[in-house]
């Protein structure tokens, strides 16, 4: 078992975001807000600024569209299910 | 995400869900009714441009060229106010009277033409009927083109400069490319000879090579430009020592990288760049056809290209 990162312990303990800060970051540049759903779902309606990641193509595309892994990355779906 | 490598991921648990129910706006891709008016915006657009460009095709004509129309046109329309006259009675009226339909007639209506083209308007000859919109329509035309004659003949002297200019630049900068390919090559050589000696600490000579190789790669990029683009190009015995330099550097780097094993990422990219931009260097790639001697250069530093990286 590899020993966990300090930076990954840090994200664990933030792991949930609340909808305030989303809605006071939309504006952000280095906030990116990604959306699990289908292609489909997504046309239908999403937060603003958000992109489009569904969870069939995450482990493909990831890479390509956050080539960085320190990122700040936002995930949302559908919602609690 | 994090199982992907990503440590810096949070999650919006209420998700669309509660996102709508709290009342935040919702975006969604909408295809037809955005489309339309960008559509319409382009059209206008292209209207405008095609509206800029012909202005500006006039404008890049040749200066006699642009004289020889202005000129035309004053005598077409000349020609047209004195048919006018001819064929319908109303024509031009010179004082008092209409002017005649003969050669003095026809004099005349050169001369208000001239007149009119060159915006004077003395109010000695005047137009009746519709040939009051064709001047007016001589008016805009002529003012529109002599100012493209005016504008040629300020800016002649402006262009020889600017060209100079040019000129002197580009110069320059292969005299940059020049010695920077030489302080390279030379540079690669001391670092050699110190790998050998072991005299200096193997980091400090990882960084000094590094340096060095981001050098060769901002030199060999201004090379591949000056090969990929036609409208300015040196001399070809200027571009042959270049290219042998060049070759020079590549051969003794890629001669140096086989006697080291350890790369960082940074070189490792570095060194994939110069290969991809090497390789790119080859006589049947460049958009122009130059001299055997070049093309045999070329072909080495691609065939080079090929052990780096």
């Amino acid at each position: 078992m590899k020993q966990p990162t300090p930076l990954g312990e840090l994200s664990r303990y933030k792991q949930i975001i609340s909808r305030e800060e989303i809605l006071s970051r939309l504006q952000d540049p280095a906030f990116a807000l990604v959306n699990v759903m289908p292609k489909e779902t997504f046309e239908a309606g999403h937060i603003p600024h958000s992109i489009n990641l569904p969870l069939a193509e995450i482990e493909t595309k990831a890479r390509e569209v956050f080539p960085v892994l320190t990122r700040e990355i936002t995930v949302y779906c559908m919602g609690p299910t | 995400m994090e199982g992907l490598g990503y440590i810096n991921t949070r999650y919006y648990v209420g998700g669309m869900a509660d996102w709508i129910e709290s009342g935040g706006a919702v975006a969604r891709v909408e295809t037809a009714a955005e489309n339309q008016p960008m559509r319409s915006i382009r059209a206008n657009e292209a209207g405008r441009a095609s509206w800029a460009s012909a202005l500006d095709k006039l404008a890049n004509w040749p200066l006699e060229q642009l004289i020889g129309f202005w000129l035309g046109i004053i005598i077409f329309f000349g020609l047209l106010y004195w048919i006018a006259g001819v064929g319908m009675g109303w024509g031009l009226q010179a004082g008092n009277t209409l002017i005649k339909p003969d050669l003095d007639g026809f004099g005349t209506a050169i001369y208000f033409s001239f007149v009119t083209a060159l915006s004077i308007g003395y109010g000695d000859v005047i137009p009746l009927g519709a040939l009051r919109i064709l001047a007016i329509t001589e008016g805009i035309a002529g003012l529109l083109i002599f100012g493209c004659v005016i504008s040629k003949l300020v800016s002649r002297r402006q262009e020889a400069l600017v060209e100079e200019i040019h000129h002197t630049t580009f110069e320059e900068r292969l005299d940059r490319v020049r010695t920077n390919l030489h302080l390279v090559f030379s540079d690669l050589g001391t670092i050699d000879q110190i790998n050998r000696e072991q005299s200096a600490l193997p980091d400090q000579v990882a960084k000094r090579f590094e340096s060095s190789v981001r050098v060769f790669t901002g030199e060999l990029k201004t090379i591949h430009d000056l090969l990929y683009r036609t409208e300015i190009l040196p001399e070809e015995d200027a571009m042959e020592s270049l290219l042998a330099n060049l070759a020079l550097c590549l051969t003794s780097l890629s001669d140096f990288l086989t006697s080291q094993s350890q790369r960082s990422t940074s070189l490792r990219l570095e060194l994939r760049t110069i290969s991809n931009l090497a390789n790119g260097i080859c006589s049947e790639c460049v958009p122009r056809t130059y001299a055997p001697a070049l093309k045999q250069w070329m072909d080495q530093i691609q065939e080079t290209s090929k052990k780096i990286a």
